[in-house]
């Protein structure tokens, strides 16, 4: 038995995974059929085994998995951005509003989405990396204040994108074109950017070097505080990009929520095996990760269970992920 | 002597790379003052924190007042009645002396802390030791060596019976070291086991029984201490390594240009008004005691910690160094005391650690070029003889010494003209050690390097250094060129205080 599972983890396929993410692959196939199994049988009428279903629960890991993959650059240098939900949530109901209320164009309002995320996430990451606040803190502030931002500018309405048919509805194609899950396309392409900067570039060796001795970098002669700050940058620029996938999948948004998103995201990372410690990050971790949550979520609603369910089984899962983390790394030592 | 309080037998222990104790044997008794030697890392502490429960040993019996115990940590050793004095001590510098004797069983009046009554019990423990320190005085207030003997009172509050002493005189002066014999002495003529561990030889000679010498993590031997001479001692430390002769003349030539002049340097507390010059090719040995400014004043000058005044010229150039870039950008390179904490990525690969300092000249358009990296990895690798079986191994899994050699390759690579050592052979093994010094050596005299060395080691001082330059509390106290240099000489000024120096004038 232990040389069948050491023989497996030397496979080549999953030493390139590794083989963390090769058990997450198996628990997603797993809850799926647990999923298919029980809600037949608690929820009456229901059939979990349909495209239809697996088009709605890829609709929620598409933000969940681009805020996460933000959030990863972050984590790796052994920060955390407890803002990027209601970051990503004021990002659309600003812009949101800009188009409805000022009559501004598509295009504009969604290069607007973008760019407040990136504002928020610069502001963050420089009070964090050339302040040396505490990112814990500083997230939590920026947190409540996107929440009251949002809620400000709107006068505390929710907002709507455009819906399919109307003349601007040609956004909700990045989501779902037909059948066709293009979102699926763009969030992939969009990890596969993440997995280049993170591994082949200088910014991203030295993130996750920051992440893992912070000291020995700076005394190595690098400007530490520059790379921290764009690792923040990163992450709110793809709160931002979340918040297009978000409205392209629900199109309304309600101000002065988002928080439970954050941390979602974070959960799919760190399920993923990006270290709470710093210095160790995995971007295909995160989108598999991002999935879990957008699959979980799916199926406790079709179990007919009330989403505060899925908070309590989010919240022990991160639990787990981070005393699993945790452990390995005492064993190291 | 009394009868034997604590026996270790047959101790084993390895690390990842690493055979840090090697069947080692050890024994206290009752009334006895034990010194422990061996050069650093010949598993002097790594044997007491098996003792004390910090590692677990592989293998190997401990007896303890005639039981065999393991102890899985300091706190159920310190229970039994076995507690160090540590090295650097573990205060609480906000607390008042007598809480931080009694932190962890607070005395109580119902659910309020009783601090007369422990202010009470601290004065006669105090008594007792015929120490004089107030119990209500703030800790951070006290100088090292009053902390020291509060750690001692600590001790002797938990019914201690094996009191461990690790390097108890680093930081202490003269008086206060006499103090503390007095008080080592009284707690022998009390039939408290005490162990001692240092390297200073005369002590060894003044205030211990017997002494046992350890090796490569090997048990060498145990002799009484008023039988053996010095050089017994000394040669069972060294064993096979011949003792290197001190260097007799600088190998510098007296011509070489002056590379780095730094005038006038302040920064806190730690360093007061330190000039020095440094020629090309030469081996500047920084002297001192433990906390005498000297990783301090070179953390300065690289940008490292923020400076007060001063100014640097490099090639008679004065140069602005604000942070590490700015030292590395002008070809200064610093290697810490603290290798884990402030040299290397532990996590991370050879490869990754050897680019840190240079990863822009291996990056293309932000990509990392992973073949030029990769080749300027394996030439250093293979020049400095750094033992690994690949490149891409962690460096956590490396030695010491290999680790230290990635720390060197980095700045090599970084092609540094000024490279500064701090305290380079610590926790270094003695063969790799050799390494280390033909390496710092072969850098000064071949390829120019102007080095500064920091040791507390007397005996790499003498052996590596052209010129010395001898720190105490925070000032430069004296200079020597090697040819004029003792050990002697810069204990002296090691140990005095450059106001007191002129005083006496």
């Amino acid at each position: 038995m232990k040389t069948a599972l050491s023989e497996f983890k030397n496979l080549r396929l999953v030493k390139a995974m590794g083989f963390n993410r090769v058990v997450l692959i198996g628990v997603i196939i797993l809850m799926y059929i647990l999923f298919a199994i029980l809600s037949p049988i608690l929820h009456e009428g229901t059939n979990f085994v349909s495209y239809a279903r697996v088009l709605s629960a890829l609709n929620y890991g598409y933000f969940i998995g681009f805020m996460g993959l933000g959030v990863t650059f972050v984590i790796a240098t052994g920060n955390i951005d407890f803002s990027i939900g209601p970051v990503m949530y004021t990002s659309a109901l600003i812009a949101g509003y800009c188009m409805n209320s000022y009559g501004a164009p598509l295009w504009l309002s969604m290069i607007l989405c973008i760019l407040i995320g990136t504002v928020f996430g610069t502001i963050g990451g420089f009070f964090v990396s050339y302040l040396h606040l505490p990112s814990f803190i500083t997230s939590m502030s920026l947190m409540l204040v996107a929440k009251g931002v949002g809620s400000i500018f709107t006068k505390t309405q929710a907002v709507s994108w455009p819906d399919l048919n109307s003349p601007n509805g040609w956004y909700r194609y990045m989501v779902r074109a037909g059948d066709v899950p293009t979102g699926l396309i763009l969030l992939i392409a969009m990890a596969i950017i993440c997995a280049i900067i993170l591994n082949k570039t200088r910014a991203g060796r030295y993130m996750i070097c920051i992440g893992a001795n912070r000291e020995a970098v700076r005394l190595s002669g690098v400007d530490t505080r520059r790379w921290e700050m764009l690792a923040f940058i990163i992450s709110g620029t793809l709160a931002g990009i979340a918040a297009l996938f978000y409205v392209g999948a629900y199109s309304t948004v309600q101000p002065g929520l988002g928080d439970t998103f954050n941390n979602e995201a974070i959960a799919a990372c760190v399920m993923g095996g990006t270290s709470m410690a710093g210095g160790l990050a995995s971007i295909l971790g995160t989108v598999i990760g991002a999935f879990i949550v957008a699959l979980m979520q799916e199926g406790i609603l079709a179990m007919g269970f009330t989403i505060s369910y899925q908070y309590v089984l989010t919240g022990l899962i991160v639990l787990g992920a981070v005393i699993a983390d945790t452990l390995s790394r005492r064993r190291r030592n | 002597m009394g009868e034997i309080i604590l026996q270790m037998k047959g101790i084993d222990k390895s690390f990842p790379g690493v055979h840090a104790l090697d069947h080692v044997d050890f024994e206290v008794r009752k009334g006895e003052v034990h010194a422990l030697m061996g050069e650093n890392g010949a598993g002097k502490s790594t044997l007491m924190k098996v003792l004390t429960g910090i590692y677990t040993k592989d293998s190997g019996t401990i007896t303890y007042e005639g039981r065999e115990v393991e102890f899985s940590n300091p706190r159920e050793a310190q229970k039994a009645g076995i507690v160090i004095v540590h090295q650097e001590l573990n205060m609480m510098g906000h607390l008042t002396v007598a809480q931080n004797i009694f932190v962890g069983r607070e005395m109580r009046k119902g659910i309020w802390i009783d601090d007369a009554r422990m202010n009470a019990e601290a004065r006669k423990l105090f008594e007792q030791l015929s120490i004089d320190i107030d119990p209500r005085e703030t800790m951070s207030h006290l100088t090292v060596a009053k902390q020291q003997m509060c750690e001692i009172a600590k001790a002797i509050s938990h019914e201690a019976k094996v009191i461990i002493f690790d390097e108890p005189t680093a930081a202490l002066t003269d008086t206060e070291i006499e103090q503390l014999f007095k008080i080592i002495r009284d707690l022998r003529q009390r039939q408290y086991g005490i162990v001692y561990i240092s390297h200073r030889m005369d002590e060894i000679k003044r205030i211990t029984d017997r002494v046992s010498v350890m090796r490569d993590g090997q048990y060498i031997g145990t002799l009484i201490s008023g039988e053996c001479t010095k050089e017994d001692i000394i040669n069972m430390m060294v064993g096979r390594v011949i003792y290197e002769e001190p260097k007799t003349q600088s190998h510098c030539p007296p011509d070489a240009p002056v590379v780095l002049r730094v005038e006038h340097l302040n920064a806190g507390n730690m360093v007061k008004d330190v000039s020095f010059e440094l020629r090309k090719g030469e081996i500047l040995g920084f002297a001192g005691l433990v906390g005498a400014g000297r990783t301090e004043t070179v953390r300065a000058l690289f940008g490292a910690d923020p400076k007060d005044s001063g100014d640097i010229y490099i090639d008679g150039q004065k140069v602005e160094i604000n942070s590490p870039k700015d030292a590395v950008k002008l070809g200064i390179s610093y290697l810490s005391e603290d290798r884990k904490r402030f040299g290397i990525v532990l996590k991370k690969s050879i490869t990754e650690n050897s680019t840190l300092a240079t990863l822009r000249s291996y990056t293309k358009n932000g990509f990392i070029d992973k073949r030029r990296e990769e080749d300027v990895t394996d030439n250093y690798v293979k020049v400095l003889r750094t033992k690994t079986p690949s490149i891409d191994q962690l460096v956590m899994n490396l030695s010491g010494g290999n680790q230290q050699k990635v720390v060197i390759a980095k700045w090599l690579v970084n092609d540094s003209r000024i490279m500064i050592f701090d305290e380079p052979t610590r926790g270094i093994d003695v063969g790799a050690k050799q390494e280390i010094y033909e390496l710092m050596s072969r850098l000064a005299e071949e390829e120019g390097k102007a080095i500064i060395m920091i040791s507390s080691e007397m005996s790499e001082i003498l052996r590596m250094s052209d010129r010395i330059l001898v720190m105490c509390e925070g000032k430069k106290t004296a200079e020597f060129d090697i040819s004029e240099a003792t050990q002697e000489k810069i204990m002296d000024s090691a140990t005095r205080d450059i106001d007191m120096q002129e005083a006496a004038r």
